[in-house]
């Protein structure tokens, strides 16, 4: 509503919320002068609204479910006048009685109105007085709109929720007073009272319902101790079989309630409120009270049934409850539950759940949710299947059947495709050409019969005649996935509960997945199809499309298009020879019924193909296509369900000839354009689609809704972080990225337990939906993540109540990029800018070594050497960098330093040239040699444990998400349970970086720190170091890792441990480096890949050895390995900054912030005032301001110094002679900062 | 910024966070697209202004991006914004001088970076609360620049400059986001022994507006303004820098 609607109903509200009466001794109490109507007026409304006040203040502890809303009554209503106005302010609205504007209210109640008010009131809440009645009996307020008095039109549909969706309906004929009296309040009231015969003579007795709901959850619990309530746990308890006993105990405590409503309706009749003649209705009801006690070791079961009823949910107490006193809702009430499809799971967690077993039902139904979700998740054995459970969604995605099945069919049905795709390509693009207009088609819809139930009977051939279903287990919840003819025979279909099935058919067997089975039968089928030679389009695992047009036109030597001598005839036959034989060949190869259905397109191929089954085939022929279909219900045609059929069913179509009479544009207006205009085709039998056109996904997403539980926000959040890892996962395996991100969330249903029947599962939920754009199409988990949570937020719901939660990405965009294209996220990106700085160093090595890996090194060393100004010089000299240049890659060549390469890659390996691959072999051996000497070992080891190392092992450990599971896979178990440790030790450490290079801070005149500083690796030497890089680099780029290649003695990481994780982890970032090393190297030409690998192989020579390498070099290996011992201390891996170099400070009392640089100005100008300052004392200050601009690097604060000092010169009252003294100081000192400004680089200052 | 221990990362990517919005500031300021196209918008709880044109927000995010990679290589002395009149002569710069960023190499990018004071204690690099004062303080400096200089001529453009220091190499390769600047803005250094260096007459400008020096942590750059020659007409020369301008310049003019 608009807010000129607002506006002013708040000012009335906020007016109405502050009056307040005292007594009559206001202004609005005097007597009115003659003609002062206007005043007379005003002070009747303020005297209304002192009755309003009163009352609210007497209405006692009525809920304020109106506050915030202003009512005005229009017209003749039910209740009345009167009443609705009682009923609005006892319950904290406003009421107005005299309406000066139409927007002073928020809502006019009226029952009817009169066409012009119809109009002139449209855009305004105008509702039935039923709204005010139905919200307090609701006990909330209800949304108003369902109460509408002036609908939009006809012509106009309303959105409408139900059960959380969201639907449209046609809008409600307004009706008029008539349904008032029909429906009336009043009615309502007589005939209440005509029931409740001894009911109190309240107005309201549905109010003291409510009010009666505690007391009689009090005199239950004290009429039956603790012990001996049985919650809805302990019901759960009683298990399956106890699910039994429930049936046969349900009915009775109906009964009973039937029997008995009195008693226990007056034991809580009387509400405090109501004025009863209380000792009356006492006696008489004591005696039946006594009565039930005195009876009460009989009844004990039956109560007990009935209280477990009551208190089954606790969040369905306050609606269990009033049907105590109303039998007839105690049926409805129970309603739901059974003839609910939802299985009634077994509980067997929750049931042995101590922790909520000893809680008593009456405070689990006080527990707000997340305290109960808390208490359920105090349960180890919950807590491990809920969401809070950091492995859940893994595991919930490893054990989802729902999951497996929809991930496996999809990857089957991706694999077959592809496979159909490849087949049937080129003779598709050949036939595609030669199609002609008018040109008949045969198109085969291929259908096993019942797969998964054939498969699976397959293995137990001796149910095949009986009734046997194929579900994932024989408890009650479960679902059917599939079920043979004998089973349909019985009424069971597919994906109906395991409960239901049997009820309909006991003696039903129950099968087992056959996943392989499946996947066997299904290729075996696709064989077959394939073996046709159509254009095959594959639909699911067991079901095909194929387009024989082509076969049959040759076959039959027509041209498809005349209708000569029988052509049509011949084709028809040779279709049907086809199926036919196809469909021996499907049954002789998998031993399982398909059926066929033939047409001319593929709808009719649809609908023939329901006539052919079972286990038979059925041509649907041109000339019996409109009877055929005609005759069919719209619901059976292909892509129409309830929803569309529904609307069909509205609108008179029931059978598809119904759709031939409408027009086009009804059906476009009813349905919409699309589904609208290919109904009205499908009707006629035009499909227009064509065999082999695939359907491109739409949206990617991620959705959990078992075992959602959270106790806090917090879990929420990371949560969706995980939950937006595996969309990421999901987008990132689908190559694409997607622009807007939609969430659903389900919550639980008001209603609904806390506790839903099928153990952890969702239950009865509200499903919110809500969408973001985000501009950009990206797969970028942090974003994701970002704009995930922020939705969940804006969703407000208290984590307690979540129950499901999905995210979706649509609009989506194909991720052009290459292989590192997932990591290429977000909107920032340039196309150009490959490398980003948070990848791991391996995929940036792959941004520049593509362009000219050479190149690249050459230029790296020149970095290091011209690290010369000594402003920027950082504290330690620059990593290492490759002194590789190409012309000295050619120094160190294979043949002579027989040490090995610690690293392969296996498949980089493959990808090499026979005679490198050779050489590469020859140079393993004598590694595993020489992994003895302690020596060699250790200088191959790196570490996040000892930073200071030799500079060419070092390596750090690449995120744990980067390593591949592959190659965990083949380390030998001792290992891998090392790299694992290291991991678990540090959570913390995500470095990726493999040089341990010294961080440098840019500032001159740094002190090196002594120790404990990885920084001093570099010490070094350029040249050394430069050879670490080097190494680095060309070893991500090309990626020789050892890998399992080099089989270690296990004696080695007996040894060192240090010594092999990091040699282990050294493998990883190299293996997770997929992204450069195969294709790179292949890519190569030859000699420059050899070139590449000679390079590499030197510098692991020169690294793992030590052995060979020249002389100036190992001393140097050395003197690393005496500082790695030294600063052995420093186990965590950060990079240490050294200190910064102190600011230059003035005078001694180092002076640095300009506050206190102004104030010893100003004492010093104050001092010297009449004097011209002293020329050192000026000297000293213009140095320290050149240190100010040159080494602080803030011009700004010189600039300040200087202009403060200007105007204390120009504001003192100096003598003429010492004003001109201090006016030269200030020319030397600007002089002085103007020149180191310029030094900088600086123009000149504005001073 | 991410949770975590602050990386040199995190680092850069607040400097060119930062960037980010002086940028926008500037164009805003020195009126080089309609200032009706902007957006008044709140960062580091100061109001800024945003540009609203997809285009020039893409070119902007792009362009910092590619200073981001830069930085991260730890070879850029000074990042410029430039001003160019219609004849592409530069009329002002704005300078942010980063040199005095931590230079961390390739592999360290994402290890937690501390900084030690001189007794040995761990100090964090980026002093949340600081950096937003010291960023907002900078921020209110840059707004006022309006106020300082002189208004620059209609259909002005601009572009993003960096300035390498002087052992970077220039990033060359392919492909190639970053062009020389006109020689007016270039130093050369000779990377010969003798370092002979020739200087671009632009470079310096003639009149250098202080703005503010950051300081929080390891995020310390200083920012200044140069206003040319041309917008001067006063001959003056200064000194030399290498410098690189971004591979577009904007199609800036209105």
């Amino acid at each position: 509503m608009g807010s000129r609607l607002e506006q002013k109903s708040t000012l009335v509200r906020k007016r109405i919320e502050g009056h307040t009466f005292d007594d009559e001794a206001g202004d609005e109490y005097e007597g009115s002068k003659f003609g002062g109507f206007p005043e007379y007026f005003r002070r009747k409304k303020i005297k209304l609204q002192n009755k309003d006040a009163q009352l609210r203040t007497q209405s006692g502890d009525k809920p304020n479910i109106f506050k915030g809303v202003v009512c005005h009554v229009n017209g003749y209503t039910q209740p009345s006048l009167n009443d609705l106005h009682t009923m609005i302010v006892q319950h904290g609205g406003g009421f107005l009685q005299y309406l000066d504007g139409k927007t002073m209210v928020t809502h006019i109640i009226a029952s009817n109105l009169t066409p012009k008010k119809k109009e002139e009131f449209k855009r305004y809440r105008i509702v039935k007085p039923a709204w005010i009645v139905d919200s307090i009996a609701a006990g909330k307020l209800l949304p108003w709109d369902a109460y509408r008095v002036v609908d939009e039109g006809v012509g106009q549909k309303v959105l409408g929720f139900d059960n959380g969706n969201v639907i449209t309906q046609a809008n409600r004929k307004t009706q008029g007073y008539k349904e008032q009296t029909d429906t009336s309040w009043y009615t309502s009231q007589l005939k209440a009272r005509d029931v409740q015969a001894t009911s109190s003579s309240t107005a309201r007795p549905r109010l003291t319902f409510t009010q009666t709901v505690t007391p009689s959850e009090e005199i239950e619990d004290d009429e039956y101790p603790l012990p001996e309530i049985t919650s809805s746990i302990e019901r759960a308890m009683e298990g399956l079989d106890g699910l039994d006993e429930d049936d046969d105990e349900l009915p009775e405590p109906v009964e009973r309630t039937e029997d008995a409503p009195g008693p226990e309706a007056k034991l809580e009749t009387p509400p405090p409120t109501s004025p009863l003649p209380a000792p009356a209705d006492k006696t008489l009801f004591l005696p039946e009270d006594a009565a039930i006690k005195a009876t009460s070791p009989i009844n004990t079961p039956t109560r007990q049934a009935f209280r477990k009823e009551t208190v089954l949910s606790p969040g369905r107490a306050a609606a269990a409850i009033p049907p105590i006193e109303s039998p007839a809702r105690q049926e409805t009430a129970l309603q739901p539950r059974q003839g609910s499809q939802e299985p009634d799971y077994t509980m067997s967690i929750v049931k042995n759940s101590e922790a909520l077993r000893s809680i008593s039902p009456s405070r689990l139904a006080n527990m707000t949710a997340e305290e109960h979700n808390a208490l359920l998740l105090s349960d180890p054995k919950i807590r491990k299947s809920t969401v809070v459970h950091p492995d859940f969604l893994e595991q919930y995605y490893r054990e989802s059947r729902l999951h497996h099945l929809s991930t496996w069919k999809a990857d089957l049905k991706a694999q077959l495709q592809a496979l159909a795709a490849e087949k049937s390509s080129s003779q598709k693009e050949k036939l595609k050409v030669k199609k002609l207009p008018g040109q008949r088609r045969y198109i085969m819809h291929v259908d096993f019969d019942s797969f998964f139930a054939a498969v699976s009977l397959k293995k137990h051939p001796e149910y095949v005649d009986k009734p046997a279903v194929v579900a994932h287990g024989s408890g009650s919840g479960s679902e059917i996935a599939s079920c043979n003819y004998p089973a349909r025979a019985f009424g069971v279909s597919n994906g109906m509960w395991m409960r239901r099935a049997q009820e309909l058919c006991p003696e039903l067997k129950i099968l087992p997945y056959d996943f392989p089975g499946y996947e066997e039968a299904s290729r075996k089928f696709y064989d077959a199809i394939m073996a046709t030679g159509g254009v095959v389009q594959s639909v699911s695992i067991d079901e095909a499309l194929v387009d024989i047009s082509q076969i049959c036109f040759a076959e039959a030597a027509t041209d498809g298009v005349k209708r000569a001598e029988g052509g049509v005839d011949r084709e028809q036959a040779v279709a049907d020879g086809i199926a036919q034989k196809m469909r021996d060949e499907v049954l002789a190869k998998t031993g399982c019924a398909v059926s066929v259905g033939i047409g001319g397109n593929i709808l009719l191929a649809k609908v023939a193909l329901r006539k052919a089954k079972p286990a038979g085939q059925y041509q649907l022929r041109p000339e019996e296509v409109l009877d055929f279909i005609g005759k069919l219900e719209v619901k059976s045609l292909p892509g129409v369900a309830w929803s569309i059929g529904g609307r069909l069913e509205e609108i008179g179509c029931k059978l598809v000839k119904d759709i031939r009479e409408m027009t086009k544009e009804k059906l476009i207006n009813t349905l919409g354009p699309k589904t609208g205009e290919k109904l009205w085709d499908y009707a006629r039998g035009i499909d227009r689609a064509e065999v082999g056109d695939q359907v491109v996904r739409k949206s990617v997403s991620a959705e959990v809704n078992w075992g959602v539980r959270f106790e806090n926000q917090e879990q929420v959040d990371e949560f969706m972080h995980g939950l937006c890892g595996e969309l990421h996962k999901r987008l990132t395996k689908e190559k694409v990225k997607g622009k807007q991100l939609t969430m659903k969330v389900m919550r639980r249903a008001g209603d609904a337990p806390r506790d839903p029947p099928k153990h952890l599962g969702h239950g009865k939920c509200d499903t919110y939906n809500k969408s973001v754009q985000l501009g950009v199409a990206t797969n970028d988990k942090e974003l994701i993540v970002k704009e995930a949570i922020a939705m969940m937020k804006s969703f407000n719901i208290s984590p307690g109540e979540l129950r499901g939660i999905g995210i979706q990405m649509q609009k989506l965009d194909t991720l052009k990029a290459g292989p590192d294209g997932a990591d290429l996220a977000s909107q920032r990106k340039l196309f150009f800018k490959r490398g980003q700085p948070s990848k791991p160093p391996a995929e940036r090595a792959d941004d520049t070594v593509p362009e000219d890996p050479i190149q690249d090194d050459v230029k790296t060393p020149q970095k290091a050497q011209r690290f010369v100004d000594a402003n920027n010089r950082p504290s330690v000299p620059i990593p290492p960098i490759a002194p590789h240049t190409p012309s000295k890659k050619l120094l160190n060549t294979l043949g002579t330093q027989f040490v090995l390469p610690t690293q392969f890659d296996p498949s980089v390996l493959a990808e090499l040239p026979e005679d490198i691959r050779s050489k590469l072999a020859k140079l393993v051996k004598p590694d595993s040699g020489m992994e003895a000497p302690p020596e060699p070992a250790k200088a191959a080891v790196a570490g996040p444990v000892k930073p200071v190392q030799p500079p060419s092992a070092i390596v750090g450990l690449p995120n744990q998400s980067q390593l591949d599971p592959s190659i965990l896979e083949a380390l030998p178990k001792d290992v891998r349970a090392e790299i694992m440790g290291f991991y678990n030790k540090s959570p913390g450490n995500r470095k990726r970086g493999e040089q341990a290079l010294l961080p440098q801070s840019p500032r001159k005149a740094r002190t090196l720190p002594t120790s404990k500083q990885p920084v001093k690796r570099k010490r070094g030497g350029g040249l050394f170091a430069g050879r670490a890089r080097s190494n680095m680099r060309s070893g991500d780029s090309s990626t020789l890792t050892q890998a399992n290649f080099v089989a270690r003695p296990v004696s080695r990481h007996l040894q060192n441990d240090d010594v092999t994780t990091a040699t282990d982890t050294e493998a990883e970032p190299a293996a997770a480096n997929d992204t450069v090393d195969p294709e790179f190297l292949a890519a190569l030409p030859e000699d420059v890949r050899r070139e590449v690998l000679a390079q590499q192989r030197n510098v692991r020579l020169q690294r793992a050895g030590g052995i060979d390498l020249s002389l100036h070099q190992r001393p140097r290996a050395q003197r690393g390995k005496k500082k790695a011992a030294e600063d052995e201390v420093l186990l965590e891996r950060v990079i240490v900054l050294p200190p910064r170099p102190s600011k230059p400070t003035f005078t001694s009392r180092k002076l640095t912030e300009l506050p206190d640089l102004r104030e010893a100005m100003k004492a010093w100008y104050k001092e010297f005032e009449d004097e011209a300052p002293y020329e050192e004392d000026v000297l000293a200050l213009v140095k320290y301001l050149r240190g100010v601009v040159l080494d602080e690097r803030d011009v700004g604060k010189a600039v300040a110094v200087l202009k403060w000092v200007e105007w204390l010169i120009d504001e003192g009252e100096a003598r003429a002679s010492a004003k001109s003294g201090w006016n030269m100081a200030l020319q030397q000192m600007k002089h002085g900062v103007q020149s180191a400004a310029e030094e900088r680089g600086l123009g000149r200052l504005d001073l | 910024m991410a949770d975590g221990p602050a990386t040199f990362t995190t680092l850069i990517s607040a400097f060119t966070t930062f960037l980010t919005v002086a940028i926008h500031t500037i164009l805003y300021e020195r009126s080089i697209y309609p200032r009706t196209s902007f957006l008044s918008a709140r960062k580091y709880n100061y109001a800024v202004r945003q540009s609203r044109h997809p285009k020039v927000c893409q070119w902007i995010a792009d362009a910092v991006a590619a200073v981001e990679s830069e930085l991260l290589k730890g070879t850029v002395g000074r990042v410029a914004v430039v001003i160019f009149d219609q004849s592409e002569k530069p009329l002002e710069r704005f300078m942010f001088d980063c040199s005095r960023l931590p230079v961390v190499p390739a592999g360290e990018w994402d290890t937690p970076l501390v900084r030690e004071s001189k007794n040995g204690e761990r100090t964090d690099i980026l002093p949340l609360v600081d950096l937003e004062e010291q960023l907002r303080a900078a921020m209110a400096k840059l707004t006022v620049c309006g106020t300082l200089l002189r208004p620059v001529p209609e259909n002005c453009s601009f572009t993003v400059a960096i300035e390498l220091k002087d052992e970077g190499d220039a990033p060359i390769g392919h492909p190639q986001p970053w062009v020389p600047v006109s020689p007016g803005l270039q130093k050369s250094v000779d990377k010969d022994a003798e370092r002979r260096s020739r200087t671009g007459e632009d470079v310096g400008g003639v009149k250098t507006t202080p703005l503010r020096n950051v300081e929080a942590g390891e995020m310390m750059f200083e920012m200044w303004i140069e206003e040319g020659k041309a917008k001067m007409r006063g001959p003056e020369k200064n000194r030399n820098v290498v410098e690189l301008g971004e591979g577009w310049r904007s199609s800036a003019s209105s």
